[in-house]
């Protein structure tokens, strides 16, 4: 298990440097940076010309993009992410506690979205067909298919301006409430619905009958016959979801005001600040490439089958 | 498998817990201690004045911590601030303040003609790229003879002098403070302003307090003393929905919303409303002169007749703004009304027609005009993002094809449509552009103009740069008359619009001003328990 840890973890070494190259290469081809971004229109040429050119010399932003790809990388294995043209700032300074933001209110959706979802599709899949069922389904349906930044003013509208449960700009732990909620929620429904149909599967085993036939109780047979097996398929879907709460809680972060990287990340994009998205794609990148490990891990934990040593 | 849960649980538990130990929100503040909550639309990049002209880094400077040598009264005169008055040169190319002593920034330091000085220089070394430089023109050199005694050389006269100086971007930092912060100035500023900073917490909200050293010395003001509340926040909201909403709940005490949603506004008791119809920004089209067929004069005349304003300010401002037929919008010195109403486009789609007949155009099969076997087929460009914008795009689309020009509508984030336009590939384009003197007028049309696609007119040329030297406001004004002529003949530009400055307060807010160039005089509000 070790050795399949590290041999995944260097893995993720080329995979970074890809995407790394890649996004070089993209950017190579926007034809503004974060000079121009932030002179355009303000500095006439013959004014400006000589201190843009010594502001894009510092940056290297002078330079062809291989050779800007060269020393990132450089900078990177010594820990240095870059500086942000635009606010003066070391990228590190600039994403560090936005990153830890990011993370929780992530987690703290997943949380959400796994009480709810988890919860929803096991009364689902035990009351098949019943009106408990029936309404699970429409409103894991109706979470798929709402667009999160429409949710997310309806939360506000209804939440903060209508019922006036909490306020629209909320400090400390409040802050969290809503957007963890609503980015929840939104990951919740499919959740539900993988959880109803890999339940309803178990459910139908011969084991299921069997120990239900040997007098096991309801409650005992969801949750520590069918439950356990049912959660791979679970699992599986969390993993894919990572994906979807880092880029849904960059919508979710706009809307509420959250600061994580979501809301730096489209502001840097607007500015052309190379430094600060290319630091949000290589961390952002780097956390869904470790946390689908950790649940690759997590197979062999909740399934004792599962083992890479063999694979 | 259930202690595994609960050890999951448990994970996810503490990685969700620092959230739960942050303080609770403050209790409302006491009427004795009023703290106004206002809304910015993005996180500052800096509050260094001199790095940025960013509309909300200039907000929050402007209103709250700096101060400048003049400010603009209701008539659009220039009136001391930090100065006592001024003096100029017969030959109009010495300027020379006397400033007011006793003055001091929030660090304790002293405003003085050499704290004023070293400001300008900053602005003028041209290592700084100081998007400033431009507005100071013809400027040379700032002296500081005595300390209350500051002169301004001019290599020649510059008449857009006064009212850029009335500008955020020219209040004054602390020399002080900007030795001892040095890169990391733009995070702290020092100011002499009704305000200081307290916190900045990035991207979220800025504090202010009462700065405990000032002095009001504007004369607009109506509260000369101290401000009345004691602190300012500044809360970052990006979504217009969730601003509206915060304004509902009570939790801004002022803001603007989308223009949509001003008709509800207004009715609702919970607010009191702020309009103010002297605006300094303008919606226009212009063109790209320098290949067929808008090098043609007749042809950008064409798309101004076409162009229904009413409709735009209908469609895309829902009636709160008005339609513009002059180059100046109404609140920038030198607007003249009457220029617009003679020389000015109007509304008149046979009349478009008629020169489009007369320049070779032709209906083709499908109703499209052609010319030379080539249809009427042109790019539309402006920047995304911007509700009105697409809308008054949308209007002059279908403006124009009912002359029968088509046209292909392409919109990109500004840091991507401005530069382009540098590119001949373009035809048209909406832009919007505010400005607090009739100096736009050269910087923005006098050949080549600002995206290199204005045509020579060495006549036109000529009257945008003698305005630019008139330091007497009568000539001046006489001369902005006969450049809006010239570029409404010409047709160089097609005035569209001017939105309203719509603000709503909260109905126990008394005195929110703004003064001539709409920037907010935090000083004179209070709220009322």
């Amino acid at each position: 298990m070790l050795r399949y840890t590290l041999r995944r973890i260097l893995l993720t070494v080329p995979v970074i440097v890809g995407i790394l190259l890649v996004t070089f290469a993209i950017k190579s081809l926007i034809p503004t940076d974060a000079v121009t971004a932030m002179f355009e229109g303000q500095v006439t040429e013959a004014e400006g010309q000589q201190a843009i050119a010594n502001m894009r010399a510092k940056y290297g932003l002078d330079q062809p993009w291989y050779v800007q790809f060269g020393r990132y990388v450089e900078g990177l294995s010594h820990g240095d992410l870059g500086t942000s043209v635009r606010t003066t700032r070391p990228v590190l300074d600039e994403i560090g506690f936005r990153y830890l933001k990011t993370l929780q209110l992530t987690f703290t959706a997943l949380g959400v979205a796994l009480l709810v979802g988890v919860t929803s599709g096991i009364v689902a899949a035990y009351r098949k067909d019943s009106w408990l069922d029936v309404t699970a389904t429409t409103i894991s349906l109706f979470g798929i298919s709402m667009p999160a930044f429409f949710f997310s003013l309806l939360v506000i509208m209804v939440f903060s301006v209508w019922l006036k449960w909490l306020p629209v700009m909320p400090r400390g732990w409040e802050a969290l409430l809503l957007p963890a909620v609503t980015l929840g929620l939104i990951e919740a429904a499919p959740l539900a619905r993988v959880t109803r149909s890999s339940m309803l599967e178990i459910l139908g085993r011969e084991y299921m009958r069997a120990a239900r036939a040997k007098g096991v109780g309801e409650a005992a047979l969801l949750l520590r016959h069918a439950l356990p097996n049912a959660l791979l398929a679970v699992a599986t879907i969390v993993g894919l979801q990572i994906g979807h709460l880092l880029s849904g809680a960059f919508i979710i972060e706009v809307i509420f005001g959250w600061r994580g990287i979501g809301e730096l990340a489209v502001r840097a994009i607007e500015w052309r600040d190379f430094a600060i998205t290319q630091g949000i794609i290589l961390i952002g990148s780097g956390t869904f490439v470790m946390l689908n490990l950790v649940i690759d891990l997590l197979y062999t934990w909740i399934d004792p089958r599962i083992s890479y040593e063999t694979a | 498998m259930f202690r595994r849960m609960v050890l999951l649980a448990a994970t996810l538990g503490c990685l969700v817990a620092p959230a739960w130990r942050t303080p609770a929100r403050a209790a409302p503040a006491r009427a004795a201690d009023t703290v106004l909550h206002f809304r910015l639309g993005e996180d500052p990049e800096t509050l260094y004045n001199i790095k940025s002209l960013s509309l909300t880094v200039n907000s929050v400077l402007g209103a709250y911590l700096l101060e400048r040598l003049v400010y603009f009264d209701a008539t659009g005169t220039p009136q001391p601030w930090l100065a006592t008055g001024w003096t100029v040169s017969d030959d109009q190319k010495v300027v020379t303040f006397k400033l007011r002593s006793g003055v001091v920034f929030s660090d304790g330091t002293p405003f003085n003609a050499a704290a004023a000085k070293s400001q300008f220089d900053l602005v003028l070394d041209k290592a700084n790229a100081s998007p400033l430089l431009s507005r100071l023109g013809t400027l040379r050199k700032v002296e500081a003879p005595d300390p209350t005694t500051l002169v301004f050389s001019f290599s020649a006269p510059y008449a857009p002098f006064f009212a850029n100086i009335a500008q955020a971007g020219f209040g004054f930092n602390s020399p002080t403070a900007i030795a001892k912060s040095g890169d990391q100035y733009g995070r702290n500023p020092v100011g002499t302003g009704p305000y200081m900073l307290k916190s900045w917490v990035p991207g979220t909200e800025i504090t202010l307090v009462r700065n405990p050293h000032f002095q009001q010395f504007r004369g607009d003001a109506l509260n000369k003393g101290a401000p009345y509340a004691s602190q300012v926040v500044l809360t970052v909201i990006s979504e217009e929905a969730v601003a509206q909403a915060a304004l509902e709940s009570g939790e801004l005490t002022a803001a603007n919303v989308a223009a949509d949603a001003i008709d509800r506004m207004v009715q609702n008791p919970q607010f009191h409303t702020v309009i103010n119809k002297v605006v300094t920004n303008l919606y226009f089209v212009e063109f790209n002169e320098t290949h067929p067929p808008f090098n043609d004069p007749a042809m950008r005349q064409a798309v101004s007749f076409a162009i229904n304003r009413d409709a735009v300010v209908k469609a895309a401002f829902n009636g709160y703004a008005h339609t513009a037929n002059d180059p100046l919008a109404n609140g920038i010195p030198g607007y003249d009304a009457a220029i617009g109403a003679k020389y000015g486009p109007t509304f008149d789609p046979a009349a478009a027609k008629a020169l489009l007949a007369k320049a070779g155009w032709t209906p083709g099969p499908d109703g499209k005009l052609v010319k030379d076997g080539k249809a009427a087929m042109f790019s539309l460009k402006s920047y995304s993002g911007f509700e009105v914008v697409d809308r008054t795009l949308s209007v002059i689309q279908s403006n124009l094809a009912d002359i029968g020009i088509g046209t292909k509508i392409e919109t990109a984030d500004w840091g991507s449509f401005y530069p382009s336009l540098l590119k001949p590939d373009w035809d048209i384009d909406l832009m919007r552009w505010t400005s607090s003197d009739p100096s736009i007028l050269s910087l923005l049309f006098r050949s080549p103009g600002h995206r290199k696609a204005t045509l020579e007119n060495a006549a036109q040329d000529d009257i945008l740069d003698r305005c630019n030297t008139l330091m007497d406001q009568k000539a001046r004004t006489a001369c902005v008359g006969e450049a809006q002529i010239s570029l409404l003949q010409t047709a160089t530009i097609a005035p569209v619009a001017s939105d309203w400055v719509v603000i709503f307060t909260q109905a126990n807010v008394k005195d929110y001003n703004l003064d001539f160039f709409n920037n907010l005089i935090p000083g004179d509000i209070q709220v009322a328990e």
